[in-house]
């Protein structure tokens, strides 16, 4: 009697563990072969695209990308005012709407007259809104120039407005994707001049100082969250 | 075959034991199939709501490395839990012989009860400390554990030192040592027995290792990674975490246990969960990420020192900048005063925004933590119960058949 009761606790004592976790484990597989293959719904790393990024800003900024040398040579080439006319085929107003939701992100680096210098306030500003990229893909850089002097001097001065910028962020930035990224426009006189809606939005400039003179004498330089 | 006081208590204890070691064991066994799990935490084995969270102390305990050995050889190893639900059984077994079998006042099956109860009091006592001491969390169903073995012991010594008092039965001070070796390779058999059929058993997770994709640009050209070693390995390892980030806090904290460490040199790769710096995010599932990240990346040679500072202050720093986002650059800039003029400058900025370029780059899912051997991912399901077994054939090389084929 006495060992038929050991053996039988025994077995049945014997089974709690071995049962139990054969039952488990062997469910545990059963589910791992139905689970297999399942997709995941996390989401995946990418570049910003915003609401702002319309079709219109979009087919600009492919062809500023493209015709100025961006994608093509992965180098900053940059576009005189000629070739911007025809890459944004649409009026200066148009041009400077499309930059209109980008109020919160774009800076206006204010030169003085006839000068490519930055100065204390400009770097300051410019600094700060390159590190601010966020998940933008695009810096562009817009200089202009204001009317006074000929037509090509104010090319070649906003011409050089842009690239006082562009060696800025190259000399404090090292950033190898750098050429790639950064756009560069020049206007001179010609094209899409600011107007004094621009006055409100960030400058480097004195807050007295904003007639549509001061505001030409520039380089607009913004992140553009879009993805092309 | 009126039992004693102390032989109902036992039984009763051995019961109770007996279901918290198997809900325990169930927990883990569970996670075999490499998904997430609810964790049952309760004073009342089984009952009470399942912590999905991970925040309780049995999630703790079950994650760490203390939860179960022969990680290398089998995923996830073999729960510590497992040999404890056998070991019980067999008192329970014990118990329930003695009960029924009248042998209360034999004192050969009394001593052998008390000494082999004194082996779960053995291991409460070891498990406790290091769930105290190691963990930092205690673990109800453990604590039910605990308190069962001891009263466990406790009314065996109590059976024992009756059964001294008793007559002596037939037997008893006579060939001693044989019933006892007998009764203790029963016992051996139990936890045995219980171990191979899970051996047995297992899911094999071989299979899935080096399956879940690699780095399409693994090279670092903004030199963003963060070194977490000086190890001189050839192999390296790419975490893609977050200062601030619990889990990566806790693969962490895994690896350096699972003497995996010499094998690889480890960087960090920081991708901050906190929107103001991360516009993959919407909100900040960990604020104060992006201050801290900042604050690794000025620090240099000290990086992981500030890794570590914040994996310590995790939670009071979170809370702290959910309150007012500008805390968790002043709690890092009063902690290491040297990267108080680096921190929230355009450059580290500029260096965080890179890192989190990195990751578009490789098209990385946006989670934490991910981790890289030379290039190839370790499955998300291995960070955790599985980590040193498919980490382990990651570093070696030994990677599922479907891979090699990939990479062709």
């Amino acid at each position: 009697m006495n060992a038929v009761v050991h053996a039988g606790l025994g077995v049945a004592c014997l089974l709690v563990p071995t049962a139990l976790v054969g039952a488990w484990t062997v469910s545990a597989s059963n589910r791992i072969a139905e689970e297999s293959g399942a997709g995941s719904d996390v989401a995946v790393a990418a570049a910003a695209d915003e609401g702002y990024c319309t079709a219109d800003l979009r087919k600009v900024l492919r062809r500023v990308l493209q015709s100025c040398g961006l994608q093509s040579s992965g180098e900053v080439r940059g576009c005189k005012p000629n070739d911007a006319k025809s890459v944004a085929t649409m009026s200066g107003e148009d041009f400077n709407a499309l930059f209109r939701p980008l109020a919160d992100r774009a800076g206006i680096i204010q030169f003085d007259l006839d000068s490519s210098v930055l100065d204390p306030a400009d770097i300051a500003l410019l600094d700060k809104q390159f590190a601010d990229q966020r998940g933008a893909s695009w810096f562009l850089v817009v200089a202009r120039a204001s009317p006074e002097g000929s037509e090509l001097h104010n090319q070649k001065l906003s011409q050089a407005r842009g690239q006082a910028v562009l060696d800025h962020l190259r000399r404090t930035f090292t950033d190898p994707d750098l050429d790639k990224e950064v756009g560069l426009l020049w206007l001179g006189e010609e094209f899409a001049q600011l107007d004094a809606e621009f006055c409100t939005w960030p400058r480097s400039g004195a807050a007295e100082e904003c007639s549509s003179k001061e505001l030409n004498r520039s380089a607009f330089v913004t992140w553009i969250d879009c993805r092309i | 075959m009126k039992p004693r006081i102390p032989t109902i208590l036992f039984v009763l204890a051995a019961v109770a034991a007996t279901l918290f070691a198997a809900v325990s064991t169930y927990d883990f066994v569970q996670h075999l199939d490499r998904q997430l799990h609810g964790i049952h935490c309760s004073f009342v084995p089984g009952l009470g709501a399942l912590d999905a969270t991970g925040s309780s102390g049995c999630h703790a305990a079950l994650m760490s490395p203390w939860s179960s050995v022969l990680r290398k050889a089998i995923w996830g190893g073999i729960p510590i839990a497992l040999p404890g639900l056998a070991v019980y059984a067999f008192l329970l077994f014990r118990g329930l012989d003695l009960w029924l079998n009248r042998r209360e006042g034999s004192r050969n099956a009394t001593v052998f009860l008390f000494m082999a109860s004194l082996l779960p009091v053995v291991t409460s006592i070891a498990m406790g400390v290091i769930a105290v001491g190691l963990i930092g969390e205690v673990c109800k169903l453990c604590v039910g554990m605990y308190v069962s073995s001891f009263v466990m012991a406790g009314t065996a010594l109590w059976l024992w030192l009756a059964s001294r008092k008793a007559p002596a039965e037939a037997g008893d001070g006579e060939g001693v040592v044989k019933p006892h070796v007998l009764s203790a390779i029963e016992g051996v058999g139990f936890v045995l027995l219980s171990v191979l059929v899970y051996v047995m058993l297992v899911p094999d997770a071989s299979g899935y290792v080096g399956t879940c994709g690699s780095l399409k640009k693994p090279q670092d050209p903004y030199g963003v990674m963060v070194p977490l070693d000086a190890n001189p390995s050839e192999k390296t390892m790419i975490e893609v975490m977050d200062p601030l980030c619990p889990a990566c806090r806790g693969f962490s904290r895994r690896f350096e246990a699972s003497g995996l460490g010499e094998a690889v040199h480890r960087v960090a790769l920081l991708m901050p969960l906190d929107d103001t710096c991360n516009w993959m995010v919407s909100s900040a599932v960990h604020p104060g990420a992006c201050a801290v990240s900042e604050a690794v990346l000025c620090a240099g040679d000290q990086a992981t020192a500030v890794f570590d500072w914040a994996f310590e202050h995790q939670e009071e720093i979170r809370e702290a900048a959910t309150q007012d986002p500008a805390k968790a650059a002043e709690m890092v800039k009063a902690a290491f005063p040297a990267v108080a003029s680096c921190v929230g400058s355009p450059a580290v900025r500029s260096k965080v925004n890179k890192s989190l370029r990195w990751a578009v780059a490789n098209q990385l899912p946006v989670l934490q933590p991910q981790v890289f051997v030379e290039g190839v991912r370790l499955c998300d399901e291995d960070t955790d119960l599985g980590m040193d077994f498919a980490l382990s054939r990651l570093i070696e090389g030994r990677i599922a058949a479907e891979k090699k084929e990939e990479g062709k």
